[in-house]
């Protein structure tokens, strides 16, 4: 018969396409099928991902509110050396803080000083029942151990690495210099005082003149006033004097919200 | 033909193709061009079973995580040993870590697919 090559080769044409197009589709679903599991195995995979982020988070938090914690706790036990009340330790946090927002500082930053600045008094843990607890003045030689306190708190915390100690240890060995130069232990003064220690300086005395102690009573506000204004330039940054006034409200109102129960 | 060893990276597992007949890939598998990273593989693979002289061969997977192509190129990797099952005793370890299910799966799916190698899927504690 004369059709039977042309019809060979069409068989045969029609089997390779067959084959062809088997292979394609088989090819088609496997790639399906891959991506199908590739997206349920990937989707798993981030579920997991996002179970770790989140265990990583909260111990994250935990770390940050323990060292919270531990300096809050460092803080209090050298105001308790210092017969202050634990709510003056609060204060001075967060006038610290405030101070640091408006002086310009960043957010984080005004938030370290304030978790720091409850350290200032911690090298008082080294100095002698017998003067702490002194009522009235001190005597010269008495003055001079007391002023150890800030060296002696410095050289406690100097050495660590965390940038939070770091910075309570310039706060603790700096919070006693006065703008004019003649506070202790440097005697160093202006602007070469780091702001860390002029903030706390300024919470620190403010805080202290308005509460009422064994051996004394709280000032009235009006003496503190003329005070903070005599000493800017003198004691304190003339700057954070101006911004003490000028947000004057808002320190009062954190003064009585962590007001001293008796 | 030569022995192939492929170093771990952060994103590719460590590879080792040795011609006395055992082959591993162990790590991760995230190759930035994956078909090109695995073409030596395939490569090698197929002149195993070409000039290849021993009658055996193991294969151990021991992958963590991988992308899509890398899922493909297994598949690949898979359709060769199927292609040669009856020249050779193949057998090949799925092995995974107990808490990572998706290898698991990922293990079984091969298990599913290719019903007449000779898979194990074991678990590592
Ligand atoms: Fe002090
Ligand atoms: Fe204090």
């Amino acid at each position: 018969m004369e059709a039977s090559p042309l019809i060979e080769e069409i068989e045969n044409l029609k089997n390779s396409f067959l084959q062809v197009s088997d292979r394609l589709v088989k090819d088609i679903s496997r790639q399906e099928k891959i991506m199908l599991r590739s997206d349920r195995r990937q989707k798993k995979e981030y579920d997991e991902l996002q179970r770790k982020f989140a265990e990583v988070a909260a111990l994250q938090q935990e770390i940050e509110e323990t060292q919270k914690e531990v300096i809050f706790t460092m803080g209090a036990i050298g105001e308790s050396r210092s017969k202050e009340t634990g709510n003056h330790v609060k204060r001075v946090a967060e006038y610290s803080r405030m101070l640091a927002l408006h002086y310009g500082l960043t957010e984080a930053e005004s938030e370290m000083i304030k978790q720091a600045s409850p350290m200032h008094d911690i090298g008082k843990v080294a100095i002698p029942d017998l003067i702490l607890n002194k009522p009235g003045r001190f005597n010269e030689a008495e003055f001079e151990i007391m002023k150890t306190h800030a060296q002696i708190g410095y050289d406690m915390l100097k050495h660590s690495n965390r940038p939070l100690l770091k910075m309570a240890a310039t706060i603790a060995y700096e919070h006693h210099e006065k703008y004019n130069g003649t506070g202790y232990p440097q005697g160093t003064y202006g602007e070469n005082i780091h702001i860390y220690g002029r903030i706390t300086a300024i919470a620190d005395v403010f805080d202290a003149l308005g509460s009422e102690r064994c051996y004394k009573k709280a000032w009235e506000d009006e003496a503190i006033f003329n005070l903070f204004r005599e000493q800017s330039g003198e004691h304190f940054d003339p700057k954070l004097v101006a911004i003490f006034f000028k947000h004057l409200d808002s320190f009062l109102l954190v003064r009585r919200q962590f007001a001293d129960q008796f | 033909m030569q022995d192939l060893v492929i170093e771990q990276t952060q994103y590719t597992p460590a590879i080792s193709m040795l011609t006395e007949g055992k082959i591993s890939l162990i790590g991760k598998s995230y190759p930035e061009n994956t078909f090109e990273f695995y073409k030596p593989v395939i490569q090698w693979l197929n002149s195993f079973f070409e000039e290849g002289s021993v009658d055996s061969l193991s294969v151990t997977f021991e992958i963590i995580y991988f992308n899509s192509s890398s899922s493909k190129v297994f598949f690949d990797f898979f359709d060769v040993l199927n292609l040669n099952k009856e020249d050779k005793n193949i057998h090949v370890i799925w092995q995974h870590d107990v808490d990572n299910e998706s290898a698991l799966e990922a293990g079984e799916d091969f298990v599913d697919d290719f019903p007449d190698l000779n898979i194990t899927i074991k678990t590592t504690d």
